[in-house]
């Protein structure tokens, strides 16, 4: 135990003298407070848009009184751990207006109508030129080169300063001697990230907007370890790497190399790979553009067998529809293809009418027109699912590298990943279907509030509001334990693999 | 000097750079020849707008000079660039093209008696520039840009121990010994690295562009093969400073490893941090009011010109007649330029107000891409972007091409219009205009002139910080001690 200790601090002791301890520290220190002051910055203008959408949408509220006349949104709530981790923050949908007729799905290509899922437009795109910096990829790229400055003489330093054979000419044993390495260089790359992230939590903190609660605290601690422990592998195979090479400039060309591979090079490769040759395929957009005006028509023969079997077709009733499918106008590669279905009523005469029978249709075709919303969707959401399905098979192959393996593990941490978006995607439609029911409760498709209010206005004042709720430590740490499982598997494979190489290690 | 290549050679590093140089760069033929958003891809869609646009300026040219002359000539679309595989650019990062047509007609406004009279607001300049990037992972395009930073990695890993080896293993105080001036030495030193790091470029690069060739995607002429000898040049020049820094450090430091760490931080910071971090820093201390802002004050402002030219429902002013009561029409000459004053303020307003928000964003863009410069690897990334003809300041370019085609494009209307006797000369109402068709043929056409004058200032940059650290190393090895 004492030699173990006496191990760390002359490694501890020894790093932390050199000046490559003092310029890590500095470089590190004062690239994070630049960024999470960029950061800072960039998520008090989201929380601003944030705030206008949500009031806007307010003041349209208040102006409804038909019950098909509302339109309720359901808003991302910008994340304030993006500040660590932008990932999907500036990605994507920000608001989605619920139309009954009118399915929730994305699509790539640009579409007419009014697409239910829209983005905020960015203030300044030509500054997505520059690389977004945030903490956590200055972590991924900074402090793992860092590591790997710190590991790269660790014995093949010593081996060729001559030491190596007098450190184990002394009583000490060998495996004391690795643990004491690794130890010692962990503890002196230890303040280094702890100091930087205090750093950003301070200026992060300083900001008037940005507060955090306990929850984030806790998740802020997470991305601490588990920054650690990335940390920590680098420096393993910066250790391995000493251990197997003869000179300390071998073992840091080496391990550069790895470094530059596996931080910026593999996961554009695969990324292309993927591309090129994606595991799922799937018809284009288009063609499920193409192929929705048919399901509307079967909609349109349902309903007019309804009310054929009624027998209303020949009664003429005092209000019109015009219905009519919105074009999607995306050029000639979708032609007159129409994605959602809307009628609008002309209201002749209403305060003298009858109009029970124009409500029992309502009543049933609004319902049949949700269902049918709801088909579109399926089938409109299918180029999204491929898509989201070969991004999930291009994240596997990436975390052979175990810098984006932390990269994902961050996101999931932060909430600010790919699947927490679809999750925002999904809660929006459950957000739709909690409104159908909300309507179905009230009976309001059958109510002549539905299309007028000469005998009383639409009834909205409980009207559910969307809730789009972060995640508790504990689902977050278990949607990110395979990630993390898998950077400790690194560590212990690492460890292992220097510990029986220096056991071996023929110092001749 | 053959010494040193002979014994760069044979190192491990020599070894890794001549397996991920030829890698990457066939990895990026691949990507940019055959991939999805390649060059083939974007000169389709490219050609596809031209087409349209040909056909939306004959369609109306046939109906009538005055229709033509209010909806505008479409679409002006930026030419993508053949060599976006060197460099991407903003072309990566926004969209390229710039919409100059009206967004259409409206009719039955408040206070007009004619209510079914529509009218059409003329032409503006719509700047779409919403980010193009679908994809929310951070990643760095495989494209020569990358390579060179790669390059520059090289050009330190071969240097580093160039001086503190030799004076480690005490062979530097024998090579003195000899009749070899130290500024042989030194020049011998970096003659070669220099050529151990560009040959293998040189042939990676004739790697790629024999793929590229090959795979008949991207059509290469005489200016191409011009650029990117160019950019050859480019990498030679980027490449040259890192070997002076490399042998600044080395000469200075007593231990070839300090000297790397050195190097590796500084090399770092001047790759990765610097130039995105103080890009987007800049861009945040120069704020510029944010899209929501200006929507507000363009509605505030187009609000305001409708109140002064149709208000009606005033309760005390319901003496006062609308300047707009009727609609326009070739009988009435007066009534058609009170229209017409509506419609310019309208149109200048609008003007202004895109203008000025596209202008803003590309100052706010252009300081932070001239203050990073500081550093050799973004100065590198800039001029290979202007030579491909994705900079900013082809952007810049290209924008006041267009503004200069609007002029153009409205000069040809108010001439050919001086032509038919029986119009009105009053631009831009409808009704005052001619309305005879016009000759689609003699419609003026938008043509892009590319410039790579701009090039020349990070040249010139690149060439002072050859000269910099040229110096550098050569005073601190003159006055280095060789023991």
């Amino acid at each position: 135990m004492a030699n173990l200790w006496f191990v760390i601090q002359r490694e501890f002791v020894s790093n932390v003298l050199t000046s490559r301890f003092m310029i890590g520290f500095i470089v590190c220190l004062l690239s994070t407070a630049v960024a999470v002051f960029v950061q800072v910055d960039d998520y008090e203008k989201r929380l601003a848009g944030y705030n206008t959408a949500v009031r806007e949408a307010e003041t349209a509220a208040q102006k409804w009184n038909l019950y098909s006349k509302i339109k309720p949104q359901a808003h991302r709530k910008p994340n304030p751990l993006g500040i660590f981790n932008v990932g999907t923050e500036n990605f994507g949908a920000n608001t989605v207006t619920v139309e009954l007729g009118k399915p929730v799905f994305e699509l790539s290509l640009p579409i007419g109508g009014g697409a239910p899922a829209q983005k905020r437009g960015s203030d300044n795109p030509f500054l997505e030129m520059f690389l977004t910096v945030d903490v956590v990829f200055i972590f991924k790229i900074v402090l793992s080169a860092l590591a790997i400055l710190f590991a790269y003489n660790t014995i093949s330093g010593e081996r060729e300063d001559g030491t190596l054979k007098l450190v184990l000419s002394n009583a000490i044993p060998r495996d004391t001697i690795v643990l004491g390495k690794y130890l010692g260089g962990m503890l002196s790359l230890f303040p280094i990230v702890l100091m930087s992230l205090i750093v950003a939590l301070i200026i992060a903190l300083s900001s008037r907007v940005t507060a955090f609660d306990g929850n984030d605290i806790a998740h802020i601690v997470l991305i601490f370890a588990v920054s650690l422990l990335y940390v920590s592998t680098w420096y393993l195979l910066g250790l391995l790497l000493s251990i197997w090479t003869k000179t300390a400039a071998t073992t840091l060309i080496l391990s550069m190399f790895i470094w530059v591979m596996l931080t910026s090079v593999h996961s554009n490769i695969v990324a292309f790979a993927v591309e090129k040759l994606p595991p799922y395929k799937s018809n284009p957009e288009s063609a499920a553009l193409q192929s929705t005006p048919d399901v509307w028509d079967q909609f349109k023969r349902e309903r007019d067998a309804y009310i054929k079997q009624r027998g209303y077709e020949k009664i003429t009733h005092p209000i019109t529809w015009e219905p009519k499918t919105i074009s999607t106008g995306t050029g000639k590669s979708t032609g007159s293809g129409g994605y959602y279905f809307v009628e609008s009523y002309s209201i002749i005469s209403v305060d003298r009418a009858d109009t029970s029978i124009f409500q029992e249709l309502l009543g049933y075709q609004e319902q049949l027109r949700v269902e049918y919303a709801n088909k579109v969707e399926a089938i409109l959401n299918k180029p999204a699912e491929e898509r989201e399905r070969n991004a999930k098979f291009a994240d596997m192959l990436s975390r052979i590298s175990f810098a984006d393996t932390y990269d994902f593990a961050i996101g999931t941490i932060t909430g600010t990943d790919r699947q927490r978006y679809n999750d925002f995607i999904q809660n929006a439609r459950a957000y739709k279907r909690e409104i159908v029911e909300y309507l179905k409760d009230k009976e309001a498709f059958s109510s002549r509030a539905w299309f007028s209010d000469d005998k009383g206005a639409a009834e909205l004042t409980d009207l559910p509001v969307f809730q789009h709720q972060r995640l508790s430590l504990s689902e977050s740490l278990s949607r990110a334990s395979v990630d993390v499982l898998i950077l400790v598997a690194w560590n212990i494979v690492l460890f292992m693999t220097a510990y029986v190489s220096f056991l071996r290690y023929d110092m001749s | 000097m053959l010494k040193e290549i002979y014994h760069n050679l044979t190192t491990l590093r020599f070894a890794l750079m001549v397996i991920l140089l030829p890698v990457l760069f066939m990895v990026n033929a691949l990507i940019y020849s055959l991939g999805g958003d390649g060059y083939t891809t974007q000169i389709n869609d490219y050609n596809r707008r031209v087409t349209e646009n040909r056909k939306h300026i004959v369609e109306y040219a046939d109906q009538s000079l005055a229709e033509l002359a209010l909806i505008g000539p479409g679409e002006l679309p930026k030419r993508p660039s053949r060599l976006i595989f060197c460099a991407g650019g903003v072309d990566e990062v926004v969209s390229r093209s710039i919409k100059m047509r009206s967004d259409g007609t409206i009719s039955r406004g408040r206070g007009v008696a004619d209510e079914d009279y529509k009218w059409r607001i003329p032409l503006k300049l719509a700047y779409k520039v919403e980010s193009a990037g679908t994809t929310p992972t951070r990643r760095v395009k495989i494209n020569w840009v990358f390579i060179g930073v790669l390059m520059s990695f090289f050009a330190i890993l071969f240097t580093f121990d160039a001086i503190a080896e030799e004076r480690s293993r005490g062979t530097l105080s024998l090579m003195m010994s000899n009749t070899v001036s130290r500024g042989q030495v030194l020049l011998g030193k970096y003659l070669g690295a220099f050529v151990t790091l560009m040959v293998p470029l040189i042939v990676s690069i004739l790697m790629n562009l024999l793929i590229i060739v090959l795979s008949r995607n991207i059509p290469f002429g005489s200016s191409e093969w011009l650029r990117i000898l160019g950019m050859v040049g480019l990498f030679a020049l980027l490449v040259s400073i890192f070997i002076f820094l490399g042998l600044f450090f080395s000469s200075r430091v007593s231990n070839a490893i300090t000297s790397l760490v050195w190097l590796l931080l500084t090399w770092v910071f001047l790759a990765f941090v610097f130039p995105s971090l103080l890009g987007t820093f800049v861009g945040n201390l120069n704020p510029i009011p944010s899209v929501d802002e200006i929507s507000m004050r363009r509605r505030a402002q187009l609000d305001q010109i409708d109140d002064e030219w149709r208000e009606v429902d005033d309760e005390w002013r319901e003496e006062a007649t609308p300047k707009l009561k009727k609609a326009p029409s070739i009988e009435y000459p007066s009534r058609t330029r009170a229209w017409a004053e509506y419609f310019t303020a309208i149109g200048d307003t609008e003007k202004q107000i895109a203008d000025q928000h596209i202008d803003q964003q590309l100052r706010q863009v252009q300081l932070a891409r001239d203050l990073t410069q500081i550093s050799p690897i973004a100065t590198f990334q800039y001029a290979m972007e202007g030579l491909a003809n994705t900079s900013i300041v082809g952007y810049v370019d290209f924008v006041k091409q267009a503004r200069r085609y609007r002029q153009t494009f409205i000069d040809f209307v108010k001439t050919e219009d001086q032509g038919d006797p029986e119009s009105l000369h009053i631009y831009p109402v409808r009704e005052g205009l001619s309305q005879k068709p016009v000759n689609p043929d003699a419609v003026p056409v938008f043509e892009e002139r590319i410039s790579y004058r701009s090039v020349l200032t990070q040249v010139g940059l690149l060439v002072l910080f050859n000269l910099l650290f040229f110096i550098m190393a050569q005073v601190s090895f003159l006055m280095s001690e060789v023991k």
